[in-house]
């Protein structure tokens, strides 16, 4: 197996064990939230939730709200396909393999325009 | 109290039957929040992203770890249907909730009808290598470098007309859209059935966070269904990995397209107006 072999297959273990411990973090942080939804008898389809707010999650989280618990995982489980992305591109990056480094960029070029495009649309 | 426990349970179901008949668990997250919730079509469809990025994190980490989804295949194809999720998920806000309803009932009706159609897959025959691991120094062409040891990947094209189309489909529906990528990159690509559901499995859950955060910043994830569907379909998709061995599937699957076929029937009554 030549280095950018070795580099390429390191990666790929390196992409799986984020996804899998990220997952794990992820539901933990939302099983947290979904017991205090129990705990204080939030009712999901009758209850109002509080508009997504990055500023207000530390708040939530230190009077220790379910809500800030339920964003922060949902938080983590959406970072982690991004974050498998761009550790794949580093990867193919070292493995001097520009073309598919390239199109990781470029993936995450979209989801870039996705964010401008939903707060564009929110403004 | 119960409502949480039910979408516990429900999002365990999916999770049991998606993991078992190889399928995401949007076609049954949606039915369930909308037909049995009455939760409008966007916010379900919006939880059911969520549940399928859980599903994708949790078994593409397993692929990748036993080299069976092929990251170099599936990099490129996720650009496409990354950008046909966000196209998807712009239209989602434009389309009425009553033609987003019918798409379903037809997107229930192809499932099923998919399911009866299915062939049982090969249990013998010589391992297949994603090979990731290509030497890309090698006089290659850009295709060539995206198969595997065994098989080479062909028709690109078709493959990244695919994805978009899988990518448009998944915004506006809230599925995975494995339905739509397994045959691609199967029937038109020549890649192998397993390393094509594996590499299609890693693949929904970029797809599924390029239209998920459009839905996130416009206030469409209800962070009170998410949090327990979400959960309920974690520890299903585990419980059915663990139990698949020792089920019958056939039985499984003609319950399932009768489940698809009365809920497409009622899908289709709400489209309707009914």
């Amino acid at each position: 197996m030549s280095p950018a072999q070795e580099t390429a297959a390191h990666l790929e273990s390196l992409a799986a064990r984020l996804l899998t411990w990220g997952t794990r973090v992820a539901m933990a942080l939302i099983l947290v939230g979904v017991l205090g939804m129990i705990a204080t008898g939030v009712d999901p389809i009758t209850s109002s939730f509080p508009p997504f707010s990055l500023a207000a999650i530390p708040g939530q989280l230190a009077s220790l709200q379910p809500v800030g618990f339920l964003w922060v995982g949902l938080i983590v489980l959406v970072g982690l396909p991004i974050g498998r992305v761009v550790v794949s591109g580093a990867g193919f990056l070292a493995a001097g393999d520009r073309r598919l480094a390239l199109v990781s960029a470029l993936v995450i070029l979209v989801i870039a325009v996705s964010v401008i495009a939903a707060l564009g649309l929110e403004g | 109290m119960i409502a949480g426990l039910v979408l516990l349970v429900g999002g365990a179901a999916a999770g049991v039957f998606g993991s078992l008949l190889g399928l995401g668990g949007g076609v049954l997250i949606v039915p369930l929040l909308t037909l049995g919730f009455g939760l409008p079509l966007r916010e379900a469809v919006a939880v059911s992203l969520v549940s399928v990025i859980v599903t994708s994190s949790a078994s593409a980490g397993v692929y990748l770890e036993k080299h069976v989804a092929n990251l170099r295949l599936g990099m490129v194809l996720e650009l496409f249907s990354a950008s046909g999720a966000l196209v998807g998920g712009l239209i989602a806000f434009m389309l009425p909730a009553n033609v987003l309803e019918g798409l379903f009932a037809a997107l229930l009706v192809w499932v099923a009808i998919s399911m009866v159609r299915r062939k049982e897959p090969a249990k013998d025959g010589a391992p297949v290598v994603a090979a990731v691991a290509v030497d890309v120094s090698a006089d290659l062409t850009f295709t060539e470098t995206l198969g595997g040891r065994g098989y080479r990947v062909h028709s690109l094209p078709f493959g990244m007309a695919g994805s978009v189309f899988a990518g448009l489909m998944s915004a506006l529906l809230g599925i995975g859209a494995g339905i739509v990528k397994v045959p691609t990159m199967h029937l038109l690509m020549g890649v192998p059935l397993k390393i094509a559901t594996a590499t299609s499995n890693m693949m929904i859950g970029i797809t599924a966070v390029s239209s998920a955060v459009i839905y996130l910043l416009r206030g469409q994830i209800d962070p009170f269904v998410a949090g327990p569907t979400a959960v309920g379909v974690f520890a299903g998709a585990m419980i059915g990995t663990r139990i698949a061995p020792r089920v019958d599937v056939r039985v499984l699957r003609w319950l399932f397209v009768v489940v698809l076929a009365y809920t497409a029937f009622q899908m289709g009554q709400k489209a309707l107006g009914l």
